[in-house]
């Protein structure tokens, strides 16, 4: 049946067929340079070395933990942003974007400032003494770093359901918890499992944040990246990161497992305007002041970092000075890159992903599954492990990529499939199957009906999976560490070599450009989409 | 409407499109033309026109004109060295900064099979021995090298010596004079200092198994003290120490900004840190290490004899005064001045480093280290 079906839609094959071909290209071949880059002998040493594999279960810890709650926090905004009738809400958006613009090892550095031992807030303010080198600074850091992207992901989905199923539950005489825990959260289950994926897969990839913040607790990526540019041991750090990819695979597992095969349409076609049930205060105000909570403490977090980059030594003289900004003007080429790179990879990104989660969600061939896991996994391997792969599988003819922007735009993009294939695949597992039928029944084919129906309706998330990688694209240091050339040089790259030389006001004043400029970008894309009547959801 | 939104869709998609093809093309981004360089980045068009000379000598000689560098060396060093390279032979330096030896040495090893550098240089030579044992690298003596203490000339010609490095103590001087001097603690003048109980938790120091300056600090103690003292003193001094960074000059921020009161790292990126303005101070200490900063030529770069010309010239006494004053090392020329804030090399105490004996000892060591009880 699938094959008689494939035969009547060639169209459909073709695409299936060079999705496979390129996504195999280009994430499974490097997988497998790296992989095979080492014997058998080196990954017994997991088991034997017990720093390895202690770094290993402080890896699925932090990633348990810090999961758990970046994805409560997204939830916890997601709904309040939704569901609520609340003040700030536009500053609750806001501050999800924050942590996605920046490079989240100076999110470290400034915790550091703030709440260390000498910190502004832990010292003079609540004259207290944490330690907070270890996991529960790393936690906290984590947690701040991450939830934007599972908000970003429960926030679409959370949005797009209807509040229709809520009253009539509430009609058939539901209390809010039984609505909510019925009605309400089986809805989110696609997009919270979605969410929380993302945020798993980068907290366990996440290497910037416990380098500065994690003191003796070592994790897998930090053990890998200090292997390979520490130890100059490239097969352990190879044996390292392939690690990471156990417990991914695992994460990815749960999450097909959990949102299970049930069906989740709310988008019927039929317009909603109704208000939001009214919740009781408790609950409401109980809300509002956590994401209060959680605004203000980032607000300080980037504020410090803010005022650092104008400041003559970083933490120490907090007298005003530009000297810190003049660095900054000589690097126009790296900022340009930044956003060269960021702009190709994340549109193609995007491109890529639409037609790939279609696929996968609406048409039964017999190998969503292969192509689905295709499409999450770069986002279960750790930047640095991606990018050397790529080092390693494209610096021979005829693949001659090395030193190229070509690489940095391919490494970036698959980087990105999976923020945006997630995105758009939430979308489509809100669009119900009716519609389509509707469309082919009157004689569309596959693609005209996934340009016609599908596009138009997913065109929300869509745009939020290509910002959303544009943001990481621009802030991104993992991916690009192992391919960047002279030539290629990106804007993050010079705040690591900022921060690596000790000089933390001219790294903060560069990030603070850096994050101006994604700032800029957004607004930009934010008023051309609004002049079409759509908004970004980010 | 579906059509409608449709064809709005798409016209946001175009102009997305249009967006990222306008700043593209725009900047001028054929980005592998070597002419289009100039309008591409202000910083190297800065670069271009500070020696605006075609210099005759290159463009008489068949040889590129190009010299392609990775350096674990900090930004600003590497800017000054292509600026003044530039100037004295009329070649230009295409740099990649990394940040330290361990990375640029497994990027050359990466690239193995097509070698996008001509040299690297900076950084310990541990991490040019194994890639000259690999072939990866050149054997080449430059004549420039005879001036040399032997010690800084690889035999088998695959790496050369052009500075030193001592590790140094970093010392909040602010935090001890409120903390630590009431109690009549007296500034640290040997690592044995490092002991005193006073300082438990407010030491901080590198991971041997990441760090290179933390390994020679290992090192340093096993030579110093030999092998069973040295292995009690580093047992007491896990006492004292917060945490173990993953860099060697991670610890230095942390104690310039108060988080820490005294750590252990190299002497010159303390003294930089105290150029910055910070509290800090940097203290040699008696029976300290040093480390040998390389460069080597990378084999079928494409520029090796402009790789030959760079060794030459690095060896030069003009080049080690330039590097003594901007990076505060050290130069392995007797005749060049000691950094400014930091004594004749001849008057630090210089451990009996054994290098060949510390690289054996290594993988040992680590896995001995990681056994001290947990921290």
């Amino acid at each position: 049946m699938e094959m008689k079906r494939l035969r009547r839609e060639p169209l459909l094959a073709i695409a299936i067929v060079a999705i496979i071909a390129i996504t195999g290209f280009f994430v499974l071949w490097p997988i497998l340079k790296v992989v095979s880059y080492s014997h058998m002998e080196d990954y017994l040493k997991l088991f034997t070395n017990s720093r390895w594999s202690r770094a290993a279960l402080n890896s699925l810890f932090i990633t348990a933990i810090s999961t758990f709650s970046c994805t409560l926090v997204a939830f916890a905004f997601s709904y309040t942003i939704t569901r609520l009738n609340v003040p700030f809400k536009g500053l609750f958006k806001f501050i999800t974007i924050l942590p996605i613009v920046s490079p989240p090892f100076i999110v470290a550095l400034s915790y550091i400032l703030l709440f260390g031992r000498q910190g502004m807030i832990s010292k003079h303010v609540l004259h207290m003494n944490f330690d907070i080198y270890g996991w529960q600074g790393l936690w906290m850091v984590q947690t701040i770093t991450f939830f934007p992207y599972a908000f970003a992901v429960i926030h679409g989905v959370m949005k797009s359901i209807s509040s229709n199923l809520e009253y009539a539950a509430y009609n058939l005489g539901g209390t809010h918890w039984q609505v909510f825990k019925k009605v309400f959260f089986p809805l989110c289950r696609p997009g919270v499992a979605g969410g929380a994926l993302i945020a798993a897969m980068n907290v366990l990839a996440d290497f910037g944040n416990p380098i500065i913040i994690a003191g003796n607790f070592n994790v897998l990526p930090t053990e890998a990246y200090m292997q390979m540019t520490g130890l100059f041991d490239l097969r352990s750090a190879t044996v390292l990161s392939t690690a990471l990819l156990v417990p991914a695979l695992g994460l990815f597992l749960w999450n097909r497992f959990w949102v299970g095969k049930r069906s989740y349409v709310t988008v019927t076609g039929k317009e909603t305007s109704l208000e939001h049930y009214p919740l009781p205060r408790a609950v409401k105000w109980g809300l509002f002041s956590f994401c209060m909570f959680v605004t203000l403490f980032i607000l300080a977090v980037y504020g410090v970092l803010f005022y650092g980059a104008f400041t003559t030594t970083w933490g120490y003289d907090w007298s005003f000075t530009l000297k810190n900004m003049h660095y900054v003007t000589d690097k126009g080429r790296e900022i340009y890159n930044s956003l060269k790179f960021a702009i190709f990879s994340s549109v193609a990104a995007g491109l890529l992903s639409l037609p790939l989660a279609y696929i996968v969600q609406k048409k039964r061939v017999g190998i969503n599954r292969m192509l689905d896991f295709l499409a999450i996994l770069p986002g279960a391997i750790p930047g640095v492990f991606l990018g050397l792969g790529f080092a390693l599988a494209f610096n021979k003819e005829p693949f001659l990529l090395t030193g190229t922007s070509l690489i940095m735009v391919l490494a970036l993009m698959f980087w990105n499939l999976p923020t945006c294939y997630s995105a758009s695949l939430a979308g489509l597992q809100q669009i119900g199957g009716a519609l389509e039928e509707a469309s082919q029944n009157l004689g569309a084919g596959s693609v005209t009906t996934f340009r016609k129906i599908v596009l138009p309706l997913l065109s929300g998330p869509f745009m939020t999976g290509i910002v959303t990688s544009f943001l990481r694209s621009i802030t991104c240091l993992s991916v690009i560490i192992f391919i960047y050339s002279a030539k290629t040089s990106v804007g993050t790259i010079s705040i690591l070599s900022l921060v690596q030389d000790g000089a933390w006001g001219s790294a903060s004043a560069f990030t603070v450009v850096l994050i101006s400029i994604a700032f800029a970008a957004l607004i930009v894309m934010k008023l051309l989409l609004r002049k079409d009547g759509k908004s970004i959801e980010l | 409407m579906f059509k409608k939104t449709s064809s709005r869709f798409v016209s946001v998609m175009t102009a997305v499109m249009l967006m990222a093809v306008m700043v593209v093309s725009g900047c001028g981004a054929k980005n592998d033309g070597p002419t289009n360089a100039a309008s591409e980045s202000p910083s190297q068009s800065a670069v271009e026109t500070a020696s605006p000379e075609p210099t005759p000598s290159a463009s008489a000689s068949p040889e590129s004109n190009k010299l392609v560098v990775y350096a674990a060396l900090n930004e600003d060093d590497i800017i000054q060295l292509s600026k003044k390279f530039k100037e004295d032979t009329g070649i230009e330096i295409e740099y990649l900064r990394l940040g330290n030896a361990g990375e640029a040495s497994t990027r050359i090893l990466a690239e193995k099979a097509n070698p996008q550098a001509d040299i690297f240089v900076g950084g310990s030579v541990e991490f040019y021995e194994p890639l000259g044992k690999e072939g990866i690298l050149e054997n080449y003596v430059s004549p420039n090298a005879k001036d040399l203490d032997a010690q800084f000339n690889d035999p088998n010609g695959f790496w050369q010596g052009w500075y030193m490095g001592v590790l140094g103590i970093v010392l909040n001087t602010e935090r001890f004079e409120k903390e630590l001097a009431p109690k009549g603690v007296k500034e640290p003048t040997t690592w044995d200092d490092l002991l005193d109980a006073n300082y438990k938790d407010l030491f901080i120091t590198s991971n041997p198994a990441t760090a290179g300056g933390g390994y020679i600090f290992v090192a340093d103690q096993l030579f110093r003290l030999g092998e069973d003292k040295g292995w009690d003193y580093l047992k007491k001094l896990n006492e004292n120490v917060h945490h173990y960074t993953k860099a060697a000059g991670d610890g230095i921020n942390l104690t310039a900004t108060g988080e820490f009161v005294i750590g252990m790292s190299w002497a010159h990126d303390i003294v930089k840190s105290a150029k910055q303005g910070y509290p800090i101070k940097v203290i040699i200490p008696k029976q300290t290490a040093f480390e040998i900063g390389g460069v080597g030529i990378v084999k079928g770069g494409g520029n090796t004899e402009n790789a030959k010309k760079f060794v030459d010239w690095l060896l030069t006494k003009p080049v080690g005064e330039m590097n003594t004053q901007m990076s505060n090392r050290y130069s392995v020329r007797k005749d060049v001045a000691p950094p400014e804030g930091m004594i004749k090399i001849e008057d630090v105490d210089l451990v009996a480093y054994d290098r060949t004996k510390a690289a054996e000892m290594k993988p040992a060591t680590v896995e001995k280290f990681t056994q001290l009880p947990a921290k």
